[in-house]
């Protein structure tokens, strides 16, 4: 059976959006009482990895 | 009715109907899985009330994408390309609760408390399936604790809102008449020939009445305990 184009390429681009993710909320927790600058950057690279997975560029992300 | 368990290697010998039923419910469930996400991060991401909340919708977003992506890897691996859920208007959802967008915080409080809720219920329609793939998906204790997550944040949301009274206890109010009905909607027609078709196959547990008024039993009762009025379940319905 033949899996469809792209299918490893566009699952490893999500588990890297998903990665980033995961890795800006879980830097942010630890700091929303004692360091402002780290959540707000935190949430501003959350916010820009979800501005381009919600364009779903799909044809950029397997060139 | 069918019982066999069918892996990866086996689906191209599989009957036509199975593979088209399964192909179908793949694409439907990655579609609403990427169609959370762009239902409210545009809007509620940057105006959530706090930063742990700002925190919180972006880490929902997150799982929610790793849950298409499961989906989205089992029907790729069955020759099935379903990204282009992923560049299509809210509009174009195959589910109606997914179409247009999600604007103020009690909307998408109410949405993890009743829409979420349906998800769950979905989910737990594959529990034991037919097809082994995605009968490990369901069962993966991370996609039950992280769905359970969703919901439970928007459930105690919204009992806050609903224990606060006066205004705030009115726009939780208008939220939940919102979605009440859209949740409902979710399970399908009651008289469904192909809901029996995949229950043939096994590749879903309950019909559709079955499904819905098992939610429905369960939201009103969490409704009439936080105070909140239970709406009309006929009202503005599209599927009996």
């Amino acid at each position: 059976m033949q899996p469809a184009p792209h299918t490893e390429a566009l699952d490893q681009q999500f588990k890297e959006f998903i990665q980033a993710l995961q890795k800006a909320v879980g830097t942010a927790m630890p700091h929303l009482k004692d360091d402002p600058k780290i959540v707000d950057q935190a949430i501003a690279d959350c916010q820009e990895i979800l501005d381009v997975v919600l364009e779903g560029n799909v044809k950029e992300w397997v060139a | 009715m069918f019982t066999e368990k069918v892996d990866l290697k086996d689906f191209e010998k599989q009957d036509p109907e199975y593979q088209d039923l399964l192909k179908r419910v793949l694409a439907i469930q990655a579609d609403c899985e990427i169609g959370g996400p762009n239902l409210y991060v545009k809007n509620i991401l940057p105006s959530a009330p706090t930063k742990l909340d700002q925190l919180i919708v972006a880490r929902t977003a997150a799982e929610e994408m790793d849950h298409y992506r499961k989906m989205s890897r089992l029907a790729g691996d069955m020759g099935l390309d379903v990204s282009y859920v992923l560049s299509r208007s809210n509009q174009e959802r195959y589910v109606e609760a997914f179409r247009g967008s999600i604007d103020t915080w009690e909307d998408y409080a109410v949405f993890g408390f009743l829409i979420d809720r349906v998800g769950r219920f979905q989910l737990e329609e594959f529990i034991g399936c037919t097809y082994l793939p995605l009968a490990r998906i369901v069962e993966d204790p991370d996609v039950i604790r992280e769905e359970e997550g969703h919901i439970d944040f928007g459930t105690n949301k919204t009992a806050e809102y609903a224990a606060k009274g006066g205004e705030a206890k009115d726009r939780i109010q208008k939220a939940v008449d919102y979605w009440y009905v859209k949740g409902l909607d979710m399970f399908g027609n009651t008289k469904s020939y192909r809901s029996e078709r995949y229950m043939y196959w096994g590749l879903k547990r309950r019909p559709n009445a079955v499904g819905r008024a098992q939610y429905k039993e369960e939201i009103d009762g969490l409704l009439t305990k936080m105070g909140l009025a239970v709406p009309d379940p006929n009202k503005g319905r599209l599927y009996t």
